[in-house]
């Protein structure tokens, strides 16, 4: 990157006066590399938990009921620990815990097919053809993790049934393949986090100052961005491995496991918490199958119960741990479900009024934004898209949601449209 | 630790396309012919020529050229895809005939693994993974096929050969996105990413305007799928919107503004509809073609981007994107953004090498011979002294990752016996071999990270390479036809390590190496064979080996 910043600093000191149009552009692009405001994030340490419920949670069942209407189902509605404010009464431990919790009602998204919906909502806007957008998770990681972490900064709970997501996630879109995630399927570690046995360890590790090493002579000669990141690559080997335990959840006491459960979710979500705490800051983890086209209702008795179950666990867990404050747990899907129920008892797809729920760090529990109409078929109030609640939850953590990124010339805000955060569910 | 500068490549384009805005708009438009080179001139002494030429104005002294062992995996890393065996090595670096190179250069130009190659890199450029057209490319390739018949068959040859997957399936595997095959012919092909301007017009470059979006579009938007055939209508037209809500119908038109006359074609009622889809099913159910249009947009699209006033986007297209592959830098970059509000850095260069392909009906080979015998592409890659310079000067040979393919082929190259191949008969037996060694070590690829623009290795690539129980058998076993098997029959640690290093990075161990390896090695008496495989893997994840350098 010398060269660049050479030919940046030539450059400005020619025609620095040229180039005021270009100011706001500069600015934004220099965040990215100014160690004191990079450093100021660091120290807040925030992070993020985004429990993905794949395949499209039904809003009706969860934060936007409608008990008595033709769309609202078996299921009534209840009070919850904020006055005036409701939600299903598949989530009753949610219920007394809603005072942490902001919930958005109001989300159109208008893509209604899996894997066009899961795509817009890893990435905040419209996936397109000329540009590898970075998913959530490669931002924050790239925004708040830091460059030799020991820990990973980017872990993604995957479920067979979703696959492994959008394709520009797998590759950390075009901030590059250090900030893609590491990828697990099941509750077992990442794989080649454990040394193989024919190799001792003080063997693996000076083995590895050996590559150092020999391969530190060739980048003298050599200083550039792709070389660099192959021997950071590596200079993250031993500490990675030195993570292999945050994934091991006999790691934790029993009483801490019980109040967790056995389901793998559950499980996962412990494991989330584990790696939050070791400083890890962005971690997804899936349930599926949530695509209750036939019998919506014992679909979400079985699923709710249990999303009720871990996400209030998991908000008691890190609030006993002080971490609350400084994590931020998303609740997602790729879109909500019909409020019509169809023939088999069923609910498809539906993206045009449907509901997240915010959780934590800078959020301003018990707030409810926007608002489905009775039936709970199109916003009535307050209707947004994927890219102001990127922007929300950018802004809850302490990213500029007004930041852009560059790939070749082409500005590329992180927040599509610049859209603005939703301030009322923020504090 | 911080991060090192931006990850996103902002500097030095950013700061040209702001130069270009302020001084120099309209200049990536060809230079008019008198003002170039004669055309007869020798490629590799034309580019030489203009690259000097700004690296005098800019006061910079380019890098010395590489030496021998340097330049002969550089070349076989770029024209077949693999790193030489100790042999091939060996006689290039002693050969004393000065036209050594050229004469290297044409032998890899016609070997089967410069088709290999080729299909490699050609189909990743074209397919990104996702669908392949490797049997129609290994024909292309091994029948010596231009770029200019590519172009036209990748766009319009339904069937080559009925035993294998035909040449549209470039069109095919995109026909259901008609908005990304139109940004993917128009980047690919003419060099040009339009989807800015899809929703509005282009704002950082003046030529493209949503019309130039929706009248590319329109030359492919009557192209369908019916029974796994592709086929096009009759009529059709594509209308869109602009920023401020106004509907627009577009205009079938080149991305030069030229606008195509076609014969008039009312859109047929609901009956003729009707009466088509049936017709279509039927052709579906008897495994048959669609009907063909009385005119085909597709066809015009192919027969206008190849007329002489149009036909400099293909060539500067795919002259800039050899060059960027060869070179690792592109004289435009990004690749797919040849606009101009983004010249060339070498503006007479790319037009002489542009008028130069398309004189030679777009001979691929002439160009990269050309590229790889140049001064420019021998140079070495070392800079130390100062920052190394800007990329767009030249001015030392660019550091690229090895694809996926290369490093597979290279992992399993350098890890077997190099007294192996001295045992083989001819030059041609060493060839057939390597080949072979390097198909083997290409089942690899798909676990390393495909090469793009701000490349970086991901985490799980090391902790593979550290971790993985497969790449110590495959890599690190001591067999007999595998390196770490010829090692341990040599008694000596220096020898080991003269031989480990050569074998794996194709030149002689420096002192502190040496000192460092055989130490290394000298203090594990106890478990040397363990010691020599961790040498050798040390070597095999080290930079040198992953980089095309």
């Amino acid at each position: 990157m010398s060269n660049t910043s050479l030919n940046r600093r030539a450059f400005l000191g020619t025609t620095a006066a040229a180039v005021t149009a270009y100011a706001a552009d500069m600015t934004g692009l220099n965040v990215l590399s100014q160690p004191a405001l990079a450093a100021e994030l660091k120290k807040k340490d925030k992070r993020v938990i985004l429990l993905w419920l794949a395949g499209g949670a039904s809003q009706l069942e969860t934060f936007d009921p409608k008990p008595g209407r033709p769309t609202g189902g078996p299921y009534r509605a209840i009070q919850t620990a904020v006055p005036g404010v409701e939600i299903s009464e598949l989530m009753p431990k949610m219920a007394t815990r809603m005072k942490q919790t902001a919930i958005i009602r109001s989300l159109n998204t208008k893509i209604a097919d899996h894997g066009g919906g899961a795509t817009m909502m890893h990435l905040g806007r419209r996936d397109e053809p000329s540009v590898r957008f970075p998913d959530l998770g490669a931002v924050v990681a790239r925004e708040l993790g830091s460059a030799d972490s020991k820990v990973p900064d980017y872990v993604s709970f995957y479920t067979q049934t979703e696959g492994r997501g959008s394709g520009t996630a797998q590759t950390g879109g075009f901030l590059g393949a250090r900030f893609a995630p590491m990828y697990l399927t099941d509750k077992s570690t990442p794989p080649y986090l454990s040394r193989v046995e024919s190799i001792t360890d003080i063997d693996h590790q000076q083995r590895a100052e050996l590559r150092d090493l020999l391969s530190k002579r060739f980048a003298r000669a050599h200083e550039t961005q792709s070389v660099g990141s192959h021997n950071q690559a590596y200079a993250r080997v031993r500490g990675l491995m030195s993570s292999e335990k945050l994934f091991d959840i006999e790691q934790e006491p029993q009483s801490i496991r019980d109040k967790y459960g056995p389901t793998q979710f559950a499980q996962q979500a412990l494991v989330a918490r584990r790696l939050i705490e070791a400083g890890t800051p962005f971690v997804k983890v899936s349930r599926a199958w949530w695509d209750s086209h036939g019998e919506n209702f014992e679909t979400h008795l079985e699923l709710v119960t249990e999303l009720d179950h871990v996400m209030s666990t998991l908000i008691d867990d890190l609030k006993d741990r002080g971490l609350l404050e400084s994590t931020l747990i998303v609740t997602l899907s790729e879109f909500g479900r019909t409020p019509r129920i169809n023939q088999g008892l069923g609910r498809d797809h539906f993206a045009s009024a449907w509901s997240t729920s915010l959780t934590g760090c800078g959020v301003n529990g018990g707030s409810v934004y926007g608002k489905s109409d009775a039936d709970g078929n199109t916003v009535a109030d307050g209707e947004i898209g994927a890219s102001r609640l990127f922007s929300t939850i950018y802004q809850a953590i302490g990213i500029d949601p007004y930041k852009e990124y560059h790939v070749g010339p082409r500005p590329v805000p992180l927040v599509d449209n610049h859209a603005d955060p939703v301030y009322e569910v923020l504090v | 630790m911080r991060w090192n500068g931006s990850p996103v490549l902002p500097g030095s384009w950013f700061v040209r396309v702001v130069w270009v805005a302020l001084l120099s708009f309209g200049a990536s438009l060809p230079v008019s012919a008198a003002d170039l080179l004669p055309a007869d001139r020798p490629v590799a002494e034309v580019i030489d020529h203009y690259i000097d030429a700004t690296l005098a104005k800019a006061k910079i002294t380019a890098a010395p050229s590489a030496n021998d062992e340097n330049l002969v995996r550089r070349v076989m890393l770029d024209l077949v895809g693999r790193i030489p065996t100790p042999v091939e090595r060996r006689e290039f670096v002693d050969s004393k005939a000065t036209d050594k190179l050229p004469q290297l250069v044409d032998r890899l130009l016609k070997s089967p693994e410069f088709v290999d190659h080729q299909v490699n890199e050609f189909d990743w450029m074209l397919m990104q993974g996702s669908g392949n057209l490797r049997d129609y490319l290994t024909t292309a390739f091994r029948e010596g096929r231009t770029w200019e018949q590519m172009f036209r068959e990748l766009l319009l040859a339904d069937e080559v050969d009925p035993k294998a997957k035909p040449p549209i399936d470039f069109v095919k595997t995109r026909v259901k996105d008609l908005d990304r095959l139109t940004n993917d012919v128009s980047s690919l092909f003419f060099g040009v990413n339009i989807s800015c301007a899809q929703c509005h017009d282009h704002p950082l470059a003046k030529d493209w305007k949503q019309d130039h979006f929706y009248g590319l579009k329109s030359f492919v938007s009557r192209t369908y799928e019916n029974g796994g055939f592709i086929g096009e209508k009759d009529y059709g037209l594509v209308s869109y919107l602009t920023p401020k809500g106004e509907q627009r119908q577009a205009k079938l038109m080149f991305l030069s503004g030229k606008l195509i006359d076609e014969p008039e074609k009312a859109e047929p009622d609901n009956k003729a509809k009707k009466a088509e889809q049936d017709e279509l099913k039927k052709r579906a159910d008897k495994k048959e073609p669609p009907p063909k249009p009385s005119f085909s947009r597709r066809a015009k699209l192919v027969e206008v981007a190849l007329q002489p006033e149009e036909r400099h986007f293909l060539a500067r297209s795919i002259v800039n994107r050899i060059w960027a592959r060869l070179i690792g830098y592109g004289l435009v970059m990004p690749v797919d953004q040849m606009h101009s509000g983004n010249p060339a850095s070498h503006p007479e260069l790319l037009d002489w090498l542009a008028r130069d392909m398309a004189h030679s009906h777009f001979d691929l080979g002439r160009l990269m011979r050309g590229i790889v015998l140049s001064r420019t592409y021998a140079r070495s890659s070392r800079w130390e002294s100062s920052a190394r310079p800007d990329a767009a000067l030249f001015a030392v040979a660019q550091v690229r990752p090895l694809t996926p393919y290369q490093y597979g082929a290279a992992l399993k190259l350098a890890t077997t016996d190099p007294d192996m191949w001295k045992t083989l008969k001819s030059a041609d037996d060493v060839a057939k071999r390597a080949s072979d060694t390097a198909r083997a070590g290409r089942s690899w690829a798909s676990l390393f990270q495909p090469v793009s623009d701000n490349f970086q290795v991901s985490v799980s690539e090391s902790l593979m390479m550290a971790n993985d129980t497969r790449v110590m058998s495959e890599f690190l076993g001591d067999g007999g036809n595998q390196l770490v098997g010829r090692l341990k029959a040599i008694d000596n640690a220096e020898q080991q390590v003269e031989c480990a290093v050569s074998t794996v990075l194709g030149r002689l161990p420096e002192a502190e190496e040496r000192q460092a390896i055989t130490g290394y090695l000298l203090s594990r008496k106890d478990r040397s064979i363990d010691a020599l495989r961790q040498v050798v893997w040390s070597l095999i994840t080290g930079s040198e080996f992953r980089f095309n350098y």
